[in-house]
């Protein structure tokens, strides 16, 4: 399609807004489709989840308990084994067996789809290096699992850390990872929570934080070369959403930088960024909130410190513009400066305006992210995002991929040599007191100010959850290559930037790669897969809903 | 969502079928002036079969046999034919092996907990409004009066707010209801292990394997949490637990008329100047249709009069202080909230024989003579001292008494003015707040 509606696109653009954008010449935007790629990828979409840890959705895959009355799961024959739980993992865990978890001692236990609402669990930097006890893996409920509760329905128990859904309840992603392309060794660039998960997703670098404001200790360190690197979570400096207490931003560069450099159109998609929308429950600005039916927990939609562009001023928008049109959405010179409402997207494919890069972040009930969020809000957000891309004509050239920030402390069984150390006395205890990795041997990247080594980058962190859902994707295939949320960073360069890299000791660099999930010489070849929105089933005809 | 539950759609099919009948009741609704002029739509809960896990639960509240003594289940004390509050009059309940321990507080009903969001101290956060209720009633009545102001905003206050018991020392069903199975006074398990091992003989323990994995019924802590989470389950999931089935809730959504004596009690229910009753115990729906709840879930020291019959009452230098103790022990230190209880829902209670945390009202009638004469005859409400003088807020330590609400009409006043409400007023109040019982039937208006 595209040339011709890129180009009636552009003639609208000229005409109608270049006036009241200062003139900006929109028409000089070359169509996504001409752009230049190393793949036949023309349009990546990252579905950024909150919060889950790999062996918490995937840990018995692709088994199912399957109870009378919930949604039904049975693998196909040829399912490829997993890392998953081991009998010995399942039964004889080391976290039932080391008694220093006290009460919480536990095997891994199913959570039943009834139990989608559960408490969250601790992902603080420092409490889950400790969790992984030095690759023991073994102090999950001493360490992470204090858990907060949820709504009035939310399950919680000492032991809960230990708990994995199966595909009774994340049914939608078991169905995913059946036809599409999967990684069982993803992780977090770092352990710790959101906003260093999101800022690694887009920059692969968390040195070069600039403090606005701090009310508590934990959300930054020293990174020992004069500057700070950010290890916890806090809101971006100068966004009318984010807390007046604690706020900062970053200095340095990230992906959106480089795709501004080539003239690639992107955008950062979050739902609750448009702050003139009233919900139907009558809030709006930056209190729009939705309740859930799972939860029946109400939520804020925007949560400003999972919005990464927003910490660094040549990508922020923190005013929160509407973008000129949907056929400007993601293209330079946007008043949006890339930054836009979950809605945006789908309206700017729509118009014909498919970015090359999109990022989504759902609302806050829809994200995952327990304690507020679900696994089923989170699929039928999944679902619908991947039903509708699944039906437009550039689905030939899409890929999606289903990340995740953290691993929300929930327990994961397969521990990450140590690949980038760091020795903050306090707050590194991964392989000894005060230290990530063994000094002057593990590798340690640079900060991005080039003085050297700095420290608050322990990882690889926790397992995560990594999907490709594309019509290049393999079918039924797990991938086992080493790959971080930095591997995106990667791939974006790779496919639009000619191999390009931000430099500042960023991770891109040495990220492992996402393409051995695909299978780019095959063509287009691998069928949608259209899922029910509730249920998270194959259906034939999927709803139109879109989520907002 | 299934806004309507199939009971409802099922008597909208009748009424749809006999055309004519719905355009009677369509132009009924414009002449009478007990319809609510502008109806909305409820967005009740989703009503659909109980899952396993629910279904377990129900099994597990109804179930004596996790009890000391053999006779106690949660149903006991919630009862199902009491909109889940206590059968009788009696106070506070006994219990314990025996039958013979007396509690501490009155039993709070179970009904429309599920929204309760988990306790907070943090800005009173106003309600999204809709509808302004107290203009329609006046209009509706086609009288003329001030109207409640909607949306002036107050300063933001630190409010605790949330939870649940009348302390909310708990925020999830699953941990409430792990209380009354190891209190003494209540089902009274010694301890985990015991209950674990009562659980462990009842009928259904297979299903426990079944739903949580055969490791579940080695774990006795864990087998606990999935029982008390299976109750909770069964108190999300049906709908007998938030059935909005009130007249008041038709009335909302134009298929039922208030009488003239009703209306008359919504109005003083609204009147900031009056009652205020819904300065606390909010009555408007959600912009979204969410049904109103009748609470702010925020905390109030009353100053209720001890009751003299609580034996833990005759213990005189013991002190109920709700949020700061004794049952609730993580902010003793918080003595500002000292004296301090959850307002409760009003839907269904009027159908209650217990008032209050301590149980020391047993008729509406005098619930809302305490409101009205507290400040202005106190006499009229608390005991007299061997000084012959009137024990004003005699179940209040004198440390805490500035915590106590002076603030809020109708308890802003001085002795001797005129009280909030006459008799007159209360009697229309009463009749107002029954329309908040659930079980209405709203093809009574078609025989009306």
């Amino acid at each position: 399609m595209k040339k011709i509606l890129c180009a009636a696109a552009a003639f609208a653009v000229t005409a109608g807004l270049a006036a009241c954008n200062g003139g900006t010449d929109f028409s000089a935007q070359t169509p996504v489709d001409d752009l230049k790629t190393a793949t036949p990828i023309k349009h990546l979409v990252v579905i950024y989840g909150e919060n889950v840890s790999f062996d918490h959705y995937y840990g018995t895959y692709p088994t199912a308990t399957n109870p009378v009355g919930e949604p039904q799961f049975t693998a196909k024959a040829g399912t490829p084994a997993i890392r998953g739980f081991t009998p010995a993992l399942l039964n004889n865990n080391p976290n039932l067996t080391n008694a220093a978890n006290g009460t919480g001692v536990s095997n891994p236990f199913r959570l039943d789809r009834s139990q989608a609402a559960t408490a969250d669990m601790n992902h603080d930097y420092t409490a889950e290096q400790l969790a992984y006890d030095n690759g023991a893996a073994d102090l999950f409920p001493k360490f992470t699992g204090t858990a907060e509760t949820g709504g009035t329905g939310a399950f919680g128990t000492t032991g809960l850390v230990m708990g994995y859904y199966d595909g009774n309840t994340v049914t939608a992603l078991w169905n995913y990872s059946q036809h599409f392309a999967m990684s069982d060794n993803a992780y977090s660039d770092q352990y710790g929570p959101s906003t260093p998960g999101a800022i690694n997703v887009i920059a692969g670098q968390t040195n070069g934080f600039v403090l606005g404001k701090s009310s508590f200790p934990g959300e930054f360190i020293d990174d020992g070369q004069g500057g700070l690197t950010l290890t916890g979570d806090i809101d971006p400096t100068g966004d009318p959403c984010s807390s007046t207490t604690d706020f900062g931003s970053f200095s340095g560069k990230n992906i959106g930088d480089l795709l501004n450099d080539q003239g690639v159109t992107w955008g950062w998609f979050e739902g609750g960024f448009s702050l003139s929308v009233m919900n139907s429950n009558g809030s709006t600005g930056c209190g729009r909130t939705t309740t859930s039916s799972v939860t029946n927990a109400t939520k804020v939609d925007y949560i400003p410190h999972h919005q990464p562009f927003q910490y660094y001023a040549s990508t922020a928008n923190l005013k929160h513009l509407r973008p000129n049109s949907p056929n400007t959405i993601g293209i330079k010179g946007d008043q949006g400066n890339h930054q836009y409402d979950l809605t945006d997207f789908f309206a700017a494919v729509k118009a014909g305006n498919y970015p090359a890069v999109s990022f989504l972040k759902a609302s806050g009930f829809q994200d995952a992210h327990a304690g507020y969020s679900d696994p089923l809000d989170e699929q039928t957000f999944v679902t619908e995002v991947i039903n509708f891309l699944e039906q437009q004509p550039d689905w030939k050239s899409t890929a999606v991929l289903i990340v995740y920030d953290d691993s929300d402390g929930w327990y994961d069984h397969q521990f990450a040599t140590v690949g980038n150390g760091s020795f903050d006395a306090t707050v590194d205890q991964l392989t000894a007191s005060g230290a990530c990795g063994v000094k002057g041997t593990t590798a340690q990247a640079d900060g991005v100010a080039g003085k050297g080594a700095v420290n608050g980058r322990c990882g690889p962190g926790a397992r995560q959850p990594f999907l490709v859902v594309s019509p290049y994707a393999k079918a039924n295939f797990v991938d086992h290559t080493l790959i971080t949320q930095a591997s995106v960073v990667r791939f974006i360069e790779d496919n639009w930037l000619g191999g390009k890299r931000l430099g500042g000791g960023s991770f891109d660099a040495s990220s492992g790669s996402i393409d051995g999930m695909f299978d780019f010489a095959g063509g287009a070849k691998n069928p949608v897969l259209f899922l029910d929105t509730d249920l998270g089933t194959p259906v034939t005809t999927p709803s139109s809903d879109l989520p907002k | 969502m299934g806004p309507v539950s199939g009971k409802i759609a099922g008597i909208l099919c009748v009424l749809l079928a006999a055309g004519l009948l719905l355009r009677y009741a369509e132009g009924a609704s414009f002449r009478d002036p007990g319809m609510n002029p502008h109806p909305v739509a409820l967005q009740r809960p989703h009503d659909g079969p109980l899952s396993a896990v629910a279904l377990l639960g129900q099994r597990i509240f109804h179930d004596p046999s996790l009890s000391a003594s053999g006779k106690m289940s949660c149903a006991s004390c919630h009862s199902p034919e009491h909109a889940y509050g206590p059968p009788d009059g009696e106070p506070v309940r006994h219990g314990g092996a025996d039958g013979s321990l007396q509690g501490n507080r009155a039993v709070p009903s179970l009904r429309y907990l599920y929204r309760t969001p988990n306790f907070s101290i943090g800005p009173d956060v106003n309600e999204a409004e809709n509808v302004d209720l107290n203009k329609l009633a006046v209009q509706s009545q086609g009288t003329v009066r001030a109207v409640k102001t909607a949306g002036s905003v107050a300063a933001p206050a630190m409010v605790p707010q949330g939870g649940l018991f009348w302390d909310g020392r708990a925020n999830t069903f699953q941990t409430q209801a792990m209380g009354p199975l190891l209190n003494p006074a209540e089902m009274a398990n010694r301890d985990t292990a015991e209950a674990a091992a009562r659980l462990r003989k009842a009928p259904y323990v297979e299903s426990f394997a079944q739903l949580f994995g055969p490791g579940v019924l080695k774990d006795p802590a864990r087998l606990l949490d999935e029982a008390m989470f299976a109750v909770a389950r069964y108190e999300v999931e049906d709908p007998s637990f938030h059935p909005y089935s009130s007249k008041y809730d038709y009335w909302l959504e134009g298929k039922a008329a208030l009488t003239e004596e009703e209306l008359r009690g919504l109005r003083l229910f609204d009147d900031k100047t009056k009652a205020n009753c819904a300065g606390c115990h909010v009555d408007r729906p959600g912009r979204d249709g969410l049904p109103p709840l009748f609470t702010d879930f925020q905390y109030e020291a009353l100053g209720v009069p001890r009751n003299a019959d609580l034996s833990v009452d005759r213990d005189l230098r013991y002190y109920d202080l709700g949020l700061c103790g004794p049952q609730r022990a993580d902010i003793r230190g918080q003595t500002q909230y000292c004296g301090m209880f959850r307002t409760p829902s009003l839907r269904n209670t009027s159908t209650r024989k217990v008032f209050f945390h301590n149980g020391a009202y047993h008729d509406l009638k005098d619930v809302l003579a305490f409101y009205a004469f507290r400040d202005v005859q106190p006499d009229k409400i608390y005991p007299k001292g061997p000084d012959g003088r009137v024990r004003k807020f005699d179940d209040v330590p004198a440390a805490y008494l500035g915590n106590v609400d002076v603030m809020d009409a109708p308890l802003d006043r001085k002795p001797g003015q005129l009280p909030a409400m006459s008799d007159a007023d209360i009697r229309d109040i009463i009749a107002f707040l029954k329309t908040l019982d659930d079980g209405y039937r709203p093809e009574q208006l078609a025989a009306r």
